[in-house]
């Protein structure tokens, strides 16, 4: 307690109490640590970023991460080749029965892409992954549930990248998202901007599940040829995406009913630009898989195809393999 | 109580380098430029004592005027060490005398103070030209007389000499060279023309230290407290540069480039199986540039890696790290570019061959050779900006064309301006710019 008196030389001083502040840029998940060994050599790795054995400079765990929740649901995000930075995120999760699978593809002339898309990533699989909605029982309710859940992971995606946006940025922070939840007979799928969800049926039709908010689907949608489409100068524009001038947060979606074995596959445009048109990708599945493949194996196989064709961009991959007589799902 | 803290030398690096490789290239070339700063004084840092050794040449040939300019050279030598080194005096001629101290056993060095300088002034005071030349002895003493002071953490010494190695065939002096390596440092200086260049720059190179010629015996005593000042300067007494290469890769050459040109490639020794250390001796406040060139398998387009981390070490201390990278690219732009640096120091490595080799053609009569090989010198000393060398080469060729490098053997050759620009030949200069 102050008090005055004539004895004191002076007064307690003290400083005005700091306005009271939000945290502007919230816990992360941080990914600026290496690697315990070599991915090349195996070899240890130095405190300069390269293999003390055979100089390989070693990936960060932003810039190269695998995720792999059950044998038959993975993932791997990747830099690519050309680019500086890896503003791709993955994150997925599965027990035998379910799983949640999202890519999200940071927009590169936006500020901290690389930290949005990682947030957006997590926070919508962490979403979809808490509930699990069953409806009122029925297979349709059950759909009708899920593509709620769907658009409630997006809304939270967007306030997870809004929170690590500075509000003093005037180029806020975007990033598209697409993801994937496998439910038991279902395959329901959303998203925003141009990352994909592709479903690849054994010895069937394969298809896109999702369909790009992007000028070049834009043009599709106006007749062009999806060759010349996407090979146009501004086809990876995207017309929809997460970040705080988002235009709106409604995604497209899409489902599948799960009758035969197949693959789902989310990726992002780094794997899709080499091969965007849905039996071109699974024809490229095909050369990849195996008998016992795993979904890991699979997502590796892939990005390491794209990294071969160039690797022009980041490069994320998730990958389900969903067999409805199986145990699994 | 008061804390004491040591000056603590300071080491900086810097890589210059073109690290993209075209598909299927395999050659990495980079220039590490290190630098030191807060060196401190040599033996006054706190890591151990440093001893200094001058060695004068007493043979007959120096005669009245080079030997009283030696003494006097010794004595300001004497007078320019700090006080607390260790510090011996040899004479040498066809045999190697202890001058000071006049020690027949035991520790042959004593340290330096006011007391000991005035007896090592007097030792030299009493030396007379006699006998002839054996500077592999000489050598062989000094380090006897540097290994009888354990304590030392550095080790440097100065040879004056006058005339040529009569005494001791190439193979014993090789000998004594090789005995000597890694044991201590040499700078040598030649009075008056009568001795060669050649010789003693062997010495010099093995024993990582300067050759330079004295035409006039006046010039002496300010050469010797340069010398003296400079080693006493260096603060930092041995240091190592380690350069790792992956495994798999081949080093294909480490050349100091600057201050001068030394090619150390067959002087390291290996630390681990894929790190080598060559030597560089003391260090104080400077910068020396480094030119290392790594073969490394190729690989695929795209692929970055290591392709050496080059460090100065003192023991196994590291004390400064430059990576030198690789990135193989189908871009050609970017492929295709060399570094400057890289470039400059090619050439004026060539260029200090192209001098030794045009002089020692012309000293056989090959007038052919030595005319094309002083041409590229002059050529090369113009294109990298060598000024000295240009003036140097201008005094032994006449110069019809620098670009060209036409050049013709000038008649009348000053051997003094010969040798001066043979024991230049190594000295770089820095890029322009």
């Amino acid at each position: 307690m102050t008090t005055f008196d004539h004895d004191t030389p002076g007064v307690e001083w003290r400083p005005d109490a700091p306005e009271a502040t939000v945290p502007l840029r919230p816990a992360r998940p941080r990914f600026d640590a290496y690697p315990d060994a070599c991915a090349a050599c195996g070899g240890e790795l130095g405190i300069d970023g390269y293999c003390q054995r055979c100089g390989q400079k070693a990936k960060s765990l932003r810039e190269h991460y695998e995720m792999a929740p059950a044998r038959w649901v993975g993932g791997v995000c990747d830099i690519g080749v050309s680019h500086a930075r890896n503003e791709d995120a993955l994150a997925c999760q599965a027990n035998d029965r379910r799983a949640v699978m999202v890519v999200c593809d940071g927009v590169t002339t936006s500020d901290d892409s690389d930290l949005a898309s990682m947030a957006a990533a997590h926070a919508a699989c962490d979403l979809a992954w808490a509930q699990d909605p069953q409806g009122t029982g029925t297979p349709s309710s059950r759909a009708a549930a899920l593509k709620a859940l769907l658009t409630s992971a997006m809304t939270s995606a967007n306030e997870a990248v809004v929170d690590c946006t500075d509000p003093e940025s005037v180029n806020a922070a975007a990033t598209t998202i697409a993801m994937a939840i496998v439910d038991d007979r279902w395959i329901l799928a959303a998203n925003l901007g141009d990352s994909r969800v592709y479903w690849f049926p054994d010895g069937a039709d394969p298809w896109q599940v999702t369909r790009d908010h992007s000028l070049a689907q834009d043009g599709m949608d106006s007749g062009a040829e999806r060759a010349e489409a996407e090979s146009s100068a501004l086809a990876h524009t995207i017309t929809k995406w997460l970040g705080r001038d988002a235009i709106d947060l409604i995604p497209n979606m899409g489902v599948v009913e799960i009758s035969r074995p197949g693959w789902v596959i989310v990726c992002s445009d780094g794997l899709w630009n080499y091969a965007s048109e849905a039996v071109d990708l699974a024809a490229v599945v095909a050369l990849c898989v195996a008998e016992d493949t795993t979904a890991l194996e699979l997502a590796s196989r892939l990005v390491d195809w794209a990294n071969a064709q160039g690797g022009h961009d980041n490069v994320t991959v998730a990958c389900a393999r969903v067999d409805p007589a199986s145990a699994e799902c | 109580m008061p804390v004491y803290t040591e000056p603590m030398a300071v080491f900086t690096s810097m890589v210059y380098q073109n690290e993209y490789l075209a598909d299927g290239s395999t050659d990495v070339n980079a220039i590490v430029r290190i630098e030191c700063s807060d060196a401190g004084a040599a033996g006054q840092t706190g890591v151990g004592d440093v001893g200094e050794i001058v060695i004068v040449d007493t043979s007959a040939s120096m005669g009245l005027v080079n030997m009283q300019a030696a003494k006097d050279a010794a004595m300001v030598a004497v007078d320019t060490i700090l006080d607390g080194t260790y510090v011996a005096i040899i004479a040498g001629n066809h045999r190697a005398y202890l001058a000071y101290p006049r020690v027949t056993s035991g520790p042959g060095m004593v340290r330096m103070d006011p007391t000991t300088r005035a007896q090592a002034k007097a030792a030299i005071a009493s030396f007379r030209a006699d006998g002839g030349t054996a500077m592999g002895s000489w050598l062989m003493l000094a380090r006897s007389l540097f290994r009888s002071i354990p304590s030392l953490v550095g080790r440097h010494a100065i040879l004056l000499t006058d005339g040529e190695n009569h005494n001791e065939s190439v193979t014993q002096l090789d000998a004594s060279i090789r005995g000597c390596l890694g044991e201590f440092q040499v700078d040598c200086r030649g009075i008056g023309v009568e001795w060669q260049v050649s010789e003693i720059r062997k010495i010099a190179q093995a024993l990582l230290g300067t050759v330079d010629v004295i035409p006039s015996p006046r010039e002496l005593p300010g050469v010797f407290r340069d010398l003296i000042t400079r080693s006493m300067s260096r603060g930092v007494p041995d240091a190592g540069l380690r350069v790792w290469i992956p495994q798999g890769a081949q080093v294909m050459f480490v050349r100091q480039v600057s201050p001068t040109v030394e090619d150390l490639t067959h002087r390291g020794s290996s630390v681990d199986p894929l790190t080598t250390v060559f030597p560089t001796g003391a260090w104080g406040d400077e910068s020396r540039d480094y030119h290392i060139c790594v073969r490394l398998p190729a690989k695929a387009v795209g692929t970055e890696q290591l392709a050496a981390r080059v460090q100065l070490a003192t023991g196994a201390a590291i004390l400064t790290q430059g990576l030198v990278k690789a990135k193989w690219s189908a871009d050609a732009s970017l492929t295709a570019r060399i570094s400057p640096e890289v470039a400059h120091y090619t050439g004026q490595t060539e260029l200090a061959s192209a001098i030794q080799e045009g002089l020692s053609a012309r000293a056989e009569g090959d007038d052919r050779t030595a005319t094309m090989k002083l041409g590229r010198a002059v050529q090369l000393a113009t294109q990298t900006g060598n000024a000295e060398a240009a003036n140097r080469l201008a005094r032994v060729v006449d110069v019809a064309d620098a670009a060209t490098g036409t050049v013709r053997l000038k008649k009348n050759i000053d051997k003094a301006d010969e040798m001066a620009l043979d024991t230049a030949s190594t000295r770089t200069t820095r890029i322009r710019g």
